[in-house]
């Protein structure tokens, strides 16, 4: 039981570190490409990681199974809701999500 | 009641302040950013806090806003393609 509650202990701090990382990293970063990319360590891993840890309190249980229910859904919404929002500033700032003619893709 | 997963609750409720401010201060583009980083700390919160009272019941509520996030999350990012 001892190992099970350190080992939790030690996801659910991994983390609370990858969301204050990426919240500090929403925080500083200049634009808003920039700050989508610390969007998804708190969508995807840190999810994952907290989901992790009820299993390890819980074993296989209903808590369980709805907390890697809602991780489901972040994993399958997450990417697309990235993309989406980049091709919305996209449009927003270029009028067109398309690369123009004479125009480079930035490396 | 669990401590360590209502102490990650509140550490992870500390970090949605310095995406409040962009929320709140930033640009509309980063405003949007900010607030999906939000909804998705704020399903883990309401997991962890569930998990912490032990209150199977509660466990609803982060699967259902896990679903609604990409829901509301398209539609402010429809709003700010078009009319925003």
């Amino acid at each position: 039981m001892i190992v099970r509650d350190i080992f939790a202990d030690v996801l659910l701090g991994l983390a609370v570190v990858v969301v204050l990382g990426a919240s500090v990293g929403v925080l500083v970063m200049r634009d808003a490409y920039q700050k989508l990319h610390f969007v998804t360590p708190a969508a995807l891993v840190a999810p994952a990681l907290v989901a992790l840890a009820v299993f390890v309190q819980m074993d296989l249980y209903e808590n369980t199974g709805e907390t890697f229910l809602a991780l489901a859904f972040m994993v399958i919404a997450g990417p697309y809701l990235s993309h989406a929002t980049v091709r919305a500033i996209r449009i927003r700032e270029k009028g067109d999500w398309r690369l123009r003619q004479g125009e480079e893709e930035q490396p | 009641m669990v401590m360590a997963f209502v102490v990650a609750a509140i550490a992870m409720l500390v970090a949605i302040v310095p995406a409040a401010i962009v929320l709140c201060r930033g640009e509309l583009v980063a405003s949007v950013v900010a607030y999906e980083f939000i909804t998705s700390v704020v399903v883990m919160v309401l997991a962890l806090l569930a998990q912490g009272f032990q209150r199977s019941g509660e466990f609803e509520l982060p699967v259902l806003l896990a679903l609604l996030m990409f829901g509301s999350g398209l539609v402010f990012v429809r709003a700010l393609e078009r009319w925003l």
